[in-house]
């Protein structure tokens, strides 16, 4: 069999690849060794940031969906079950298929075989019960099984946090997160989201160990210097049956290097800006080109899909100017703001507005009422308003996009949104729904709405059970901390709020700019 | 330890009810799924000891690439078991060391 086009690696940027190029007319071969295509799409449950463009506000699972149907519309074919052993410079494959060994060949090939979980040695940590937080993943959200009752998951960038909430959603108790780091890796959203619910971070503190003699019943932390070096009587216990490591990934580039691609001291390969390495017509697209997004893992797909489409005579020079043109810029939008690659080691102090970064967001996962005040999207007031506690530069824009209203305001993707108090809110709850990061809130004190005296709050609430409706309960505060007895009012699920329920409950009006969470009683 | 209903994913799809045998013990799972997904689901988390120190391995990477989570399937040893999808009757054994026999 021959094809114009061999793509390794069915996820994002894989498929993303395969899709641009038949859609230029090449015939195209993707390769994975899973049983399901999708790469770490399937696992991603939450919504991604980004712009429209990006599909921002869709969950990762839904993005996969499309991409196979693209894939599937164009004629791509998908072999599955199917590690890529062997490449070479002649571009020529070596795939392993059941008991049998077979070659490919193709004009073009695009490596998009993605990353793999960094490990971390400590005391214990090969006990059955610690796990990659990747792991966890995908028992959760694959299989459908609990990975542990009780778990503390090490790392605090964007994996952790997101791993974090996605074991709340699937009913085991996340006991803290622990990183060794001063500051939360993370976006601060995706932090404050764990922390209002009660999960405590734990900054500046490394494992000790794993306790357990058969699996794990245990874990101690211990608090760490400037140096990384242990602070005596620091240790922390907690009981747990699971810890999730959340400690990087690295690109998994063994294929690449095979090959003799020439390689960075990072492991990465070296490429031009279509991606092609320094062998002819084999590119490199996604995580295994250096670590990002799932968002710009397509876009690089594609940018590699297109340019190989170029060199093989499928489009001229000029469309291929043209669609790169595009791409690039959708590219250069995502790399963006102060969780950007090239500002990941930048310390974190003021906006690009000028705004105070707040230092409680960094260190605990939530910003005080002090800091929050002084920012654009968050204007206190009478009526029914959103109130945005969206405080950092990170490519997001939907809240924007989707409000009918135009509430909100965001000047370039990575501006922090601005609420608008010259406009009409009519309280739709779109834009509390559509946050990616669960950054918005409605506050309501309507008169003949809401009880005098009272404050309706709503608030995204993506956990089961649902509350019911005029059931007891209690508020809590974006630490996490109980602030008063609560009781909810109503409760919203549609398929216009992308499976993200809405609930609203009262409180008295003191607690108006405090209270962000409820839980039953 | 199932899932049955989660807030995004919704209702889980019904499966097909089937029983392995784990150790001479009778257990149910669901046909097609991984090994791992079954045994964590009776609340089984040691898959294999190590031959030199016998210490005790589990799931680790759940995609087939630490080997952590290998056992002796039907008679076959070191059978990654979170990549290795469950079927009627199959017999799943703890393995120790190389998985030549206890
Ligand atoms: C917990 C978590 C949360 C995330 N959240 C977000 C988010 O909100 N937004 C976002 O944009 N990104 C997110 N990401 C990042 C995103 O998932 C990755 O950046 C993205 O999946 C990279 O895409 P990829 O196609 O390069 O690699 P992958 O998705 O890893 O796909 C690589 C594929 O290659 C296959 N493969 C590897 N080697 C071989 C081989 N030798 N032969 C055959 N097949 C092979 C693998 O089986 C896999 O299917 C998250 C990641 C994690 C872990
Ligand atoms: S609730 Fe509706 S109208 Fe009000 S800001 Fe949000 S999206 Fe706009
Ligand atoms: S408030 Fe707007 S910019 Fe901030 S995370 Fe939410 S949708 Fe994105
Ligand atoms: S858990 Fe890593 S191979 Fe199965």
């Amino acid at each position: 069999m021959s094809f114009d086009l061999m793509v390794i690696g069915a996820g994002p940027a894989g498929l993303s690849a395969a899709a641009e190029a038949a859609s230029h007319g090449l015939k195209v071969a993707v390769f994975d060794e899973n049983a399901l295509p999708g790469g770490q799409l399937f696992k991603q449950i939450h919504k991604f940031f980004g712009s429209k463009e990006h599909k921002a506000k869709m969950r990762g699972i839904d993005i996969g969906i499309e991409l196979l149907e693209e894939t599937d519309s164009l004629g791509v074919k998908v072999f599955l079950n199917s590690p890529v052993v062997g490449l070479y410079k002649n571009r020529e494959i070596v795939v392993r298929q059941k008991e049998t060994v077979r070659h490919f060949k193709a004009d073009s090939i695009i490596v998009a075989t993605g990353a793999s979980e960094n490990l971390l040695p400590f005391d214990g940590w090969t006990l059955p019960g610690v796990m990659g937080a990747g792991a966890a993943q995908t028992m959760m959200n694959i299989n459908r099984v609990k990975p542990g009752n009780r778990v503390l998951m090490l790392g605090s960038g964007n994996v952790g946090l997101v791993v974090g909430f996605q074991l709340l959603q699937a009913g085991c108790e996340l006991v803290a997160i622990a990183d060794a780091a001063p500051r939360i890796g993370g976006y601060g959203v995706h932090a404050s989201k764990l922390t209002r619910t009660g999960v405590p971070f734990y900054l500046s503190h490394t494992i000790m160990r794993a306790e357990g003699r058969e699996n794990v019943t245990g874990v101690v932390i211990g608090q760490v210097d400037e140096n990384w070096q242990h602070i005596p009587d620091t240790e922390k216990h907690f009981e747990v049956d699971t810890i999730c490591l959340a400690v990087g990934l690295s690109p998994s580039a063994q294929l690449l290097k095979m090959a003799g691609c020439k390689m960075s001291q990072n492991g990465t390969p070296v490429c031009d800006k279509s991606g092609e390495t320094s062998l002819y017509n084999i590119f490199a697209a996604g995580d295994v080109s250096g670590i990002e997004e799932a968002s710009s893992a397509m876009i690089e797909g594609r940018i590699s899909a297109a340019a190989a489409a170029k060199k093989l005579g499928f489009i001229s020079e000029k469309s291929f100017q043209k669609r790169s043109g595009e791409l690039d810029a959708a590219l250069s939008e995502l790399r963006q703001g102060m969780f950007a690659p090239q500002n990941r080691n930048a310390p974190l102090e003021k906006t690009d507005e000028g705004f105070n970064i707040s230092k409680s967001l960094l260190k605990k996962g939530y910003i005080t009422e002090e800091e929050i005040s002084e920012y654009p999207g968050f204007k206190p007031g009478a009526g029914i308003r959103p109130v945005i506690e969206c405080t950092q530069n990170i490519p997001c824009d939907p809240c924007r996009d989707i409000c009918p209203k135009g509430c909100i305001k965001v000047e370039n993707i990575v501006s922090l949104p601005v609420y608008d108090e010259n406009t009409n809110c009519t309280g739709c709850g779109l834009c509390v729904a559509a946050c990616p990061g669960q950054a918005i809130f409605l506050t309501d004190d309507r008169p003949g709405k809401v009880e005098e005296g009272k404050v309706a709050i709503t608030i995204p609430y993506e956990f089961l059970p649902l509350p019911e409706k005029v059931g007891p309960g209690m508020a809590y505060d974006r630490s996490g901390a109980p602030l008063c007895p609560a009781y909810v009012s109503k409760i919203q699920e549609s398929a216009f709020l992308g499976k993200t329920p809405l609930v609203t409950f009262v409180v008295p009006k003191n607690m108006a700019m405090r209270a962000r969470f409820w839980k039953a009683v | 330890m199932r899932i049955i209903n989660h807030p995004i994913l919704g209702e889980a799809a019904p499966r097909k009810n089937i029983t392995f045998n784990f150790n001479g013990e009778e257990m149910t799972g669901f046909s097609g799924e991984p090994i791992a997904a079954a045994l964590r689901a009776n609340n089984i988390i040691i898959h294999r000891y190590t031959r030199k120190f016998h210490s005790p391995r589990g799931v680790f990477c759940a995609i087939g690439r630490c080997t952590d989570c290998v056992m002796i399937v039907n008679g076959r040893p070191n059978v990654r078991t979170c990549v290795t999808a469950l079927e009627e009757g199959m017999t799943v054994t703890t393995q120790y060391g190389a998985g030549g026999g206890a």
